[in-house]
C-alpha cells in the first residue's frame, strides 16, 4: 500500500518536475534585491546581461516580509542577493537562504551583497534592549536615500558582477562609467535645488529617513513611533503635539506603508502638510527611475517648505 | 604616525629653544637674525607638516572607501547572531483554562498522553529554551528544551535537537539535510513549535493521529526544485519511537515522504499545497492512559493548503490566513484494550480527521480565529465493542474561537473558547487564556 503510494508519487513528481523546469537555462545573470532600489540599480549597472527580481515592492514594508514559498523559489536560483542588510531581512531572509540552500549567494561570496556594509551606517544604538522598541543593533538600515551611498553601492555592485561573470567585464563597467557620471551631475543638481532645504524642521513617523534627512540637511525633531516599530500612541502624539509647537515643524514625512491615521491626526492639529514620500522605486522600475525617485522626494519636501 | 608626532615635536621644541637660547651674551641683531631664522624654520616645517596632512587626509579617504569595497562581503561586521556563543532564546507560556466537562475522551480513538485536553486552572504551558547557531561552515546546531508537567513533577524534554547541513556543506544546491530529533515535514503545524500556533491547542486531528506533533528521532532529506513556481520534495527515515510508531524494534520503523508547491497570486496573495505521507512499524504504542495497545503497521496520508491575503502584502497591518490540514490513517494489526479486557483484536481500517481554520487580523495588534475540527471514526469490530475503541456512531469535534494582542513581535495574549463534543452527549465548554512571551534571540517563523 504504502509502496505503491510512494511510486505514485514519485511518478507525479517527475511529471511535474518535466513540466515545470526550465526547458532552456538563460544566459543572463538572476538578481534577488530585497528591496525595489537594489533591483533599480542592478538594472542601471547589469543593464541587459541580468534580470533583477525585488521581493518587495514600493507600498510594501521590507521589515516584515512573510518567507513565502515564492520567495523561496526565487532564492534557489538566484546568482546574487542584493539586500539593504543591517538587520533589515532579519525576519525573513535568513529562512529563504536556508530553505533555498544556493551555494552561489551564501555568506562571504560576491553574490552576496548587503549594502549596509559598504557605507558607513548611522545610528548605531549604545544600548540595545527590546524595551526601546524594534531597534536594530547594526544602525540604521534605510541607507539608499542618500544619493553619495548610491554610488558607492554602483561601484562595489560592478565590482561584483564582474567577478560573477567576467565575459560581461566590459558591459558593466562601461554602464557604471555612464551611471557614475549621470550621477554626479544629478546630485549636482539635487544640491542647487535643495539648499533652501538646509534646516528644515520634519516630524517622521519612523526613523526611515534618517540618510535623506542627513544629507539635506534638515532637522528631524520629532518622530510619531514613541519608539522605534511601535505604533504609535495617542499620549506620544499629544505630547510630542505640545513639545514641537515652539520649533514649528514643516512637514510631517512617512513611507506608503506606514499608518496614515497618527500624521492625519498631526497634520491637522499642528496644521501643518502629512507628506507621503515615495520610500522607493516601483517594482519593475526602468532606469532611471531612482534619480525620478530622488526628484520627487525633493519637490515634495521644497513644495512643503514653502 | 609621524605627523602628528612631528607637529608636537615641532610645538614644543620651538619655545623649548627660543627660550634655552643663551642671550645674556649675544648681541641684538644676532638675536633678531636667529629668530628670523627659527621662524623661518617653523614656517617652513609648518608648510611641510600641512602638506603631509593633506596628503595623508586623502589617503585615509581613499582608503576608506577602498576598504569599503575590498573587504569580501560577510566577513565584515557579522552582528545580531553572535558567530561563537549560540543564540538562545526563551519562550515563557503559561495559561489558566476551564472545563465544564470532567472528563475528555474520544469517541473511537485512544489517543496519547500529549493528546488529551490540557490541564485545568493555572499552569504553564511548554515553556521552551532554545540554543542554535552554525556550527561550522557546513552545518548548523539547534536544541530545544521543553519544560513539561508530567505527573505533577516538572520534567525537561528534548523537544527538538538536530543538524542541518548549509549551503556551503558541498551538497547539490536546494539539498539540505536534516538529523537528529525534530519536528519534521509533515502537514502544515507538524514543523512548527506550538508556541507559533494560531489556536492554543492543536486541533484533533493533530491530538488523534500525531499525538500532538510527530519528532522522532531520525533523517530527513529535502529538494526545492529550481524551478519559477516553488516546489519541495523531501522524505525521512526514523527511528520508530515516537507516535504514531511506538516501542521501536529495529530503531528503523518509520519513513515518510512529501511534496510541496506553492507561488503567489499578485501582490497580496500566497499559497501553499502540500502531500505528505508518513509509515510506522508500530511495535506497541499504548494510548488511552496505557490500557489500550496497538502493534501492527500504521499509514498516514495527510493534506495541506495555506492561503494568506494581505492588502500590499503588508501582513503586519492587516492579514486573513485560511488554513485546513486533512489526515487518513490507515491501521493493520491488533488492538488490546485492557481497560476493557477485549484481549488481541483484529483492526484493518482507516480513520480520518481534518481542521479547517480562518485567521483575520484586523489591526496591527488584533487578531480574531475560528477552526472547526472533526474526527472519522473506523467502525468498531465486534471485538472492541464497549472498549475505547468504540466510537458508538459518533464523530468527535471541536468548534473554536479565539481572540489575540500582540503588543510586540515577542509577546502575545490570547483568549480562546473551545466547545468540544468529543464523545455522544458531553459538550466541553473550554475557555482559555493564554501568555506566549519570547526573550533573546528568536528565528523566524516559515510561512
Amino acid at each position: 500500500m504504502f509502496r505503491n503510494t510512494f511510486r505514485k508519487l514519485t511518478i507525479c513528481s517527475v511529471v511535474v518536475l518535466g513540466w515545470v523546469l526550465p526547458t532552456s537555462a538563460s544566459a543572463e545573470l538572476r538578481i534577488f534585491a530585497c528591496e525595489p532600489e537594489w533591483a533599480a540599480l542592478a538594472r542601471e549597472i547589469g543593464g541587459d546581461k541580468i534580470s533583477a527580481y525585488s521581493a518587495t515592492h514600493d507600498k510594501q514594508d521590507p521589515h516584515h516580509i512573510r518567507a513565502r514559498p515564492s520567495l523561496i523559489a526565487k532564492i534557489r536560483r538566484a546568482d546574487m542577493v542584493f539586500c539593504s542588510g543591517a538587520g533589515l531581512e532579519i525576519g525573513w531572509l535568513p529562512l529563504l537562504m536556508q530553505r533555498g540552500a544556493r551555494s552561489k549567494v551564501r555568506a562571504g561570496k560576491p553574490g552576496y551583497f548587503k549594502a549596509a556594509q559598504h557605507v558607513s551606517v548611522r545610528e548605531k544604538p549604545v544600548v540595545v534592549d527590546r524595551s526601546l522598541g524594534d531597534v536594530h543593533p547594526e544602525g540604521n538600515p534605510h541607507v539608499h536615500l542618500d544619493p553619495e551611498n548610491i554610488i558607492l553601492l554602483a561601484r562595489e555592485l560592478a565590482k561584483r558582477l564582474i567577478a560573477i561573470d567576467p565575459e560581461n567585464a566590459s558591459v558593466f563597467s562601461a554602464n557604471l562609467r555612464n551611471f557614475e557620471k549621470q550621477w554626479a551631475e544629478n546630485i549636482k543638481q539635487w544640491r542647487k535645488q535643495s539648499a533652501s532645504l538646509k534646516n528644515m524642521p520634519v516630524i517622521v513617523h519612523h526613523k526611515s529617513w534618517t540618510y535623506l534627512i542627513a544629507w539635506l540637511g534638515l532637522k528631524e525633531i520629532g518622530t510619531l513611533e514613541a519608539k522605534p516599530g511601535i505604533p504609535p500612541t495617542a499620549s506620544h502624539l499629544q505630547s510630542l503635539l505640545r513639545t514641537t509647537a515652539a520649533t514649528k515643524p514643516k512637514a510631517i514625512l512617512r513611507t506608503p506603508y506606514d499608518q496614515a491615521a497618527p500624521s492625519n491626526w498631526f497634520s491637522q492639529k499642528a496644521s501643518i502638510p502629512a507628506l507621503v514620500l515615495p520610500f522607493t522605486v516601483p517594482r519593475g522600475a526602468k532606469p532611471g527611475a531612482l534619480k525620478t525617485l530622488f526628484d520627487n522626494i525633493l519637490s515634495q519636501l521644497i513644495r512643503a517648505n514653502g | 604616525m609621524s605627523l602628528r608626532y612631528m607637529r608636537a615635536v615641532a610645538a614644543i621644541a620651538v619655545p623649548v629653544m627660543l627660550a634655552t637660547t643663551p642671550v645674556a651674551a649675544a648681541d641684538k641683531q644676532e638675536l633678531q637674525k636667529i629668530l628670523g631664522e627659527i621662524k623661518g624654520l617653523k614656517r617652513a616645517y609648518e608648510n611641510r607638516i600641512a602638506t603631509l596632512e593633506n596628503k595623508i587626509k586623502s589617503l585615509e579617504t581613499k582608503k576608506a572607501s577602498s576598504a569599503k569595497t575590498a573587504t569580501p562581503a560577510g566577513s565584515s561586521r557579522s552582528v545580531k547572531d553572535n558567530s561563537f556563543n549560540p543564540s538562545i532564546g526563551l519562550i515563557l507560556n503559561g495559561r489558566a483554562s476551564s472545563f465544564s466537562e470532567n472528563s475528555s475522551e474520544f469517541a473511537g480513538f485512544a489517543v496519547g498522553e500529549e493528546g488529551e485536553r490540557g490541564k485545568e486552572g493555572l499552569s504553564i504551558g511548554e515553556s521552551e529554551l532554545n540554543f542554535s547557531a552554525n556550527v561550522d561552515d557546513k552545518f548548523y546546531g539547534s536544541a530545544t528544551l521543553a519544560v513539561v508537567q508530567e505527573d505533577g513533577s516538572d520534567k525537561i524534554e528534548l523537544e527538538e535537537v538536530y543538524i542541518q547541513t548549509l549551503p556551503d556543506a558541498g551538497l547539490p544546491d536546494g539539498l539540505r539535510l536534516k538529523a537528529g530529533r525534530a519536528f519534521w515535514t509533515l502537514g502544515y503545524l507538524n514543523e512548527h513549535h506550538a508556541h507559533a500556533d494560531d489556536f492554543a491547542d492543536r486541533p484533533l486531528p493533530y491530538r488523534a493521529f500525531l499525538n500532538k506533533s510527530f519528532n522522532d528521532d531520525g533523517v530527513e532529506v529535502s529538494y526545492v526544485v529550481p524551478s519559477d513556481m516553488y516546489i519541495e520534495l523531501g522524505g525521512g527515515v526514523f527511528r520508530g519511537d515516537d507516535f504514531p510508531a511506538g516501542g521501536s524494534a529495529s530503531g528503523l520503523g518509520a519513513f515518510s515522504a512529501y511534496a510541496r508547491v506553492g507561488g503567489d497570486i499578485g501582490d497580496n496573495q500566497s499559497w501553499r499545497l502540500g502531500a505528505y505521507a508518513l509509515h510506522s512499524d508500530v511495535n506497541s504504542r499504548a494510548t488511552g492512559e496505557g490500557a489500550v495497545t496497538f502493534v501492527g503497521k500504521s499509514n498516514i496520508y495527510a493534506a495541506d493548503i495555506r492561503y494568506t491575503w494581505a492588502p500590499d502584502g503588508n501582513a503586519k497591518n492587516k492579514e486573513l490566513i485560511l488554513q485546513a490540514e486533512f489526515f487518513n490513517r490507515d491501521e493493520d494489526g491488533t488492538y488490546n484494550d485492557t481497560g476493557a479486557g477485549t484481549g488481541n483484536v483484529n483492526f484493518d481500517d482507516s480513520s480520518q480527521g481534518w481542521y479547517a481554520q480562518a485567521v483575520y487580523k484586523f489591526a496591527p495588534s488584533w487578531r480574531l480565529g475560528a477552526r472547526y475540527s472533526q474526527l472519522l471514526a473506523a467502525d468498531t469490530p465486534a471485538g472492541l465493542v464497549g472498549s475505547a475503541l468504540d466510537s458508538a456512531g459518533h464523530d468527535p469535534s471541536a468548534i473554536s474561537v479565539m481572540g489575540d494582542w500582540t503588543n510586540s513581535e515577542f509577546g502575545r495574549i490570547r483568549l480562546q473558547y473551545n466547545r468540544e463534543e468529543l464523545s455522544d452527549g458531553k459538550k466541553d465548554n473550554q475557555f482559555l487564556v493564554q501568555y506566549i512571551m519570547s526573550i533573546g534571540a528568536h528565528g523566524a517563523h516559515a510561512f
